[in-house]
């Protein structure tokens, strides 16, 4: 029976995680562009299906039936290995996220930490990858901001982890959720939400920290040359790249699938899980439709200068916190 | 390959030579005399072969010689301080009664904005010896106006009049291989005329599809100055933040702009070579298309400047519609500005575009409802307005007016406040007075750095004189500075509309004078005398007297001037369009240098441009 429980229970999970993250993108798809279009006095998309519910779907047979182009100045191995690269640290992020009482999405590895840490570092690389193998100077100078925005943001982003890592005192995730938080240790926390959720939009390249791909100066950075499906690999790595790592904030910040009887009832686990991460990504748009875009150079100012030494600061005052009060 | 055009002779049109025989003239001499003319006229002596008045405007003749001798004495004459040179142009004159004058003449406009004065020069061209080539020279003005650059590349492109000295003398609108200079007489019109005939048999057919030029694949080369250690970049024509098809060739140090090369000329139509090929009441149709976002604004500079020429009384109603269209359109104009600039520099303002389109679109509307157009509206024609407004729009304005100054505070709320939006546009694409006066800049781009200038409030035209209203300055030359005094001068258009619509008077809407005006269409069916007229300006059109004449309105860019030099006969000899894209765009290179690649988006975007009025 062992080959079953690690193998065939997993690779079914994944599977399942997969299709419920590709089907959340598309939703997501959705749900961002109708709520834009509410921010800006519009209807957004309203003929595919009722309130538009098949947009998704109809973007999606776009995207597979469109011609691939691949241009002849490109590096093409690299070229085409990018998108992937950019999608699967984004869905593979999921695996020690836990979903309900007592369940990770695939695994409780006991490193939960390390591991989110971990493939956050290689998320740039997709985009990195992209650009450089482009060989187009909008996509090099995309793929060059990219890299210096993500390597800096992820040092104050790190730094948070870890002040949550010590004040838990484990690095699964599941225990960090089931353990017992005093109130103290709540507020404490939620006091940095604002800044790890600037470091989370600097992370998934969100707006206003979408500065790799600047539609306006750089015309769609590293993703310039890429079209049809390769795009919307691009696409869907950064929605859900956005899922995920609302998952993440829901799950340190919010108590991940605690809420009312989702002891006893274990399927309200993951109900109460999707509501908050439906309430996050709500902040995503809200800040993408009302936040201009910072200048690179401000934007790695504000990273270096404020960002990083709030983030040291805060370190070290949890440690203090965690030896005197635990 | 040479383009080969045969003029089409078309019947139904006034040919020359049915014109009476003192047409086509020469410009008259200019009359009287002022106090600067007395004191060029008491510097340069003999060398001044004439100098006065005409149609209003001071005009000095000067030899070629001493063109730039008379352009450093005007600018640095403490008694003169003609600061900044608006304009320059040229006129062939191959077509007119010479007499042995030289063929071509450019043409300067300078302007003082601290003594508020205007004046023209005229020089003759040296016509070319054997070692220059052929082509007419003259001196360039670079070396005393900066700001000269571009327009004597213009003049050049289109005229062929090289100007000796001048540091960059390459075509600037028209590709580099076009075979001729465009607006020199003997070049054909071209363009595809749609026949107007039943048979095919019309001779009118054989020059269809042999006026395109082929497409030759020019290899692409580095501008001057450039070097490939760094990187150049090609930001357009297709690019989503030149507003169009402008081409900046950027030349990068990491991301730190070292110079900008703009690259002009993917919209040019020729509006200037059509124009002297139309009655003067038919181009009006043509000036909706250059700056196409204030197409009143472009209707009221070109009637306004034919109106002078003829002299021509404007009833009280009209002048008020007129003003009351041009700050409406003032309005919609800036708001588009605001739309895309905010665009432009976050990215994320496309929720402020669809805020501000909203309100344009109730100017579009009321537009709509004065004429029925919405963009290329029209209604401003010559001897007054097209038609009456219809009854509802004064409380359909009004009800505008109410919202309006609310919701630029919103806007302010929105973006002026956030810090954001200030990191971005504070200290980006500083322009000092000096430089803007030196570069020709003109508009929110001249005020915002701190020179207190508007032409309606100092050269009134329209009644502008009877309203109040301020003129905002900012004195910190920024992106940030123009961004504010942009959304300012929103609320003083509200304030002068307000005015202006309480005081509608009653009365004529077109001038009475039936020699340039239209008679309205219900005189038409009981006065014969009216279907006279309007046979005759719908066929001949009308006269306008030699001379020429250059007029600047205040657009919603900066100054929007136009140029005409009349011949006599019912189309214009030469027209000249002066408009402020094409200036302020020139100094997109000097505002950028050693800012970051972000920052030239944000500057084209404060500099508001548009291309159909660059290009032309």
């Amino acid at each position: 029976m062992d080959w079953l429980q690690l193998l065939v229970f997993p690779a079914v999970r994944a599977l399942i995680l997969i299709f419920v993250l590709l089907t959340g993108f598309a939703y997501l798809t959705w749900y961002e562009r109708k709520l834009l279009a509410r921010f800006q006095v519009r209807y957004g998309p309203n003929r595919a299906g009722k309130f538009g519910l098949l947009q998704p779907a109809a973007d999606a047979v776009k995207a597979f039936f469109k011609e691939e182009i691949i241009p002849n100045h490109v590096d093409k191995p690299v070229y085409l290995l990018a998108p992937a690269l950019a999608l699967v640290p984004a869905l593979i992020i999921w695996a020690v996220i836990p979903i309900a009482k007592g369940t990770p999405a695939i695994a409780d590895v006991g490193i939960g930490f390390l591991w989110i840490l971990a493939v956050a570092g290689i998320e740039s690389y997709g985009i990195i990858l992209a650009g450089w193998s482009s060989n187009n100077n909008y996509s090099l100078l995309g793929a060059l901001r990219s890299s210096a925005q993500m390597v800096s943001y992820e040092l104050p982003l790190g730094l948070f982890l870890v002040s949550i890592l010590i004040l838990a005192g484990s690095f699964s995730l599941v225990e960090l959720v089931e353990g017992f938080r005093p109130w103290w240790e709540w507020i404490w926390l939620w006091l940095a939400f604002p800044f790890f959720f600037i470091c989370i939009l600097a992370e998934t390249n969100r707006s206003p920290f979408d500065l790799p791909e600047t539609e306006n100066e750089l015309v769609a950075g590293f993703q310039t040359e890429y079209g049809g499906m390769k795009f919307a690999l691009f696409f869907i790595a950064e929605y859900v790249n956005m899922i995920s790592t609302s998952a993440i904030m829901a799950t340190l910040f919010f108590g991940g699938w605690k809420g009312p009887f989702a002891d006893q009832y274990i399927w309200l686990g993951p109900i109460y899980l999707l509501i908050k991460v439906v309430i996050l990504l709500f902040l995503f748009i809200w800040v993408r439709a009302s936040i201009g875009r910072p200048r690179y150079d401000q934007l790695m100012r504000f990273c270096w200068q404020f960002m990083l030494p709030l983030s040291l600061v805060y370190v070290s005052v949890s440690a203090v916190l965690a030896v005197f009060l635990k | 390959m040479p383009l080969d055009v045969a003029p089409v002779i078309r019947s139904y049109e006034t040919q020359r030579t049915l014109n009476p025989p003192g047409i086509p003239a020469l410009a008259p001499p200019p009359e009287g005399e002022t106090e600067d003319i007395r004191r060029i006229a008491g510097r340069f002596g003999e060398d001044i072969p004439a100098a006065g008045l005409h149609h209003g405007n001071q005009v000095v003749y000067a030899q070629p010689g001493q063109l730039k001798a008379l352009a450093t004495f005007l600018r640095d004459d403490p008694q003169l301080q003609y600061e900044t040179l608006i304009d320059v142009t040229s006129v062939d004159r191959s077509e007119l009664p010479l007499d042995g004058e030289a063929r071509f003449q450019t043409i300067y406009q300078f302007r003082s904005y601290s003594r508020n004065q205007h004046l023209t020069v005229v020089t003759d061209c040296r016509s070319g010896t054997e070692g220059n080539g052929t082509s007419p020279h003259v001196d360039s003005l670079t070396s005393v106006y900066r700001g000269a650059e571009w327009p004597e590349r213009e003049v050049f492109d289109l005229m062929g009049i090289r100007f000796d000295g001048h540091p960059d003398p390459r075509r600037i609108l028209m590709p580099k291989n076009w075979p001729n200079h465009p607006l020199q007489k003997q070049a054909p019109l071209g363009g595809e005329e749609v026949p107007f005939t039943f048979t095919w048999d019309d001779p009118e057919f054989d020059t269809l599809g042999t006026q395109i030029l082929a497409a030759e694949s020019v290899a692409p080369d580095l501008p001057p100055g450039m070097s490939r250690q760094n990187m150049v970049i090609n930001m357009g024509p297709h690019h989503p933040s030149t507003h169009g098809v402008l081409r900046l060739v950027v030349e990068l140090d990491g991301e730190r702009v070292v110079s900008i090369d703009p690259d002009l000329g993917f919209l040019h139509s020729g509006f200037e070579k059509t124009g002297e090929n139309k009655r003067y009441k038919d181009f009006v149709y043509y000036t909706d298309r250059m700056d196409y976002l204030s197409s009143m604004s472009n209707n009221l500079g070109y009637c306004l400047t034919v109106e002078q020429m003829l002299g021509l009384e404007i009833p009280e109603r009209a002048q008020v519609i007129r003003v009351i269209m041009a700050e409406m359109q003032r309005i919609a104009s800036h708001l588009f500005w605001l739309a895309t600039h905010v665009l432009d520099v976050s990215g994320t303002g496309m929720s402020l575009l669809m805020y501000a389109t909203r309100e344009r679109e109730r100017i579009l509307d009321l537009f709509e409802m004065a004429c029925g157009a919405r963009l290329t509206v029209s209604y401003i024609r010559i001897g007054g307005v097209w038609q009456d407004l219809p009854d509802a729009f004064v409380a359909e304005l009004k009800d505008f007016l109410r919202l309006m100054p609310q919701k630029i505070s919103e806007y302010e709320a929105m973006v002026t406040e956030a810090p954001l939006w200030q990191e971005r546009l504070k200290g980006v694409g500083h322009v000092s007075a000096e430089d803007a006066l030196a570069m020709g800049l003109t508009g929110p781009m001249l005020r915002g750095s701190g020179v207190d200038w508007d032409l309606r409030r100092d050269r009134p035209y329209s009644g502008y004189e009877e309203y109040t209203f301020e003129v905002p300055t900012r004195d910190s030359g920024d992106c940030y500075g123009r961004f504010t005094l942009r959304l300012e001068e929103m609320r003083q258009s509200v304030r002068i509309l307000e005015q202006a619509v309480d005081n509608l008077p009653s009365g004529l809407y077109r001038s009475n004078n039936r020699k340039v005006a239209l008679p309205p269409r219900a005189e038409l069916d009981v006065s014969m005398e009216a279907l006279i007229h309007h046979f005759k300006l719908m066929t001949e059109g009308f006269h306008v007297e030699p001379g020429f004449f250059y007029h600047g309105i205040e657009s919603s860019k900066g100054e929007l001037g136009f140029f005409i030099y009349s011949d006599g006969s019912a189309k214009p000899y030469r027209l000249h369009v002066h408009g402020p894209s094409f200036n302020n765009l020139y100094a997109i290179d000097h505002i950028s240098r050693g800012e970051m690649l972000s920052d030239v988006v944000t500057n084209i975007g404060s500099i508001d441009i548009v291309l159909g009025e660059v290009d032309r």
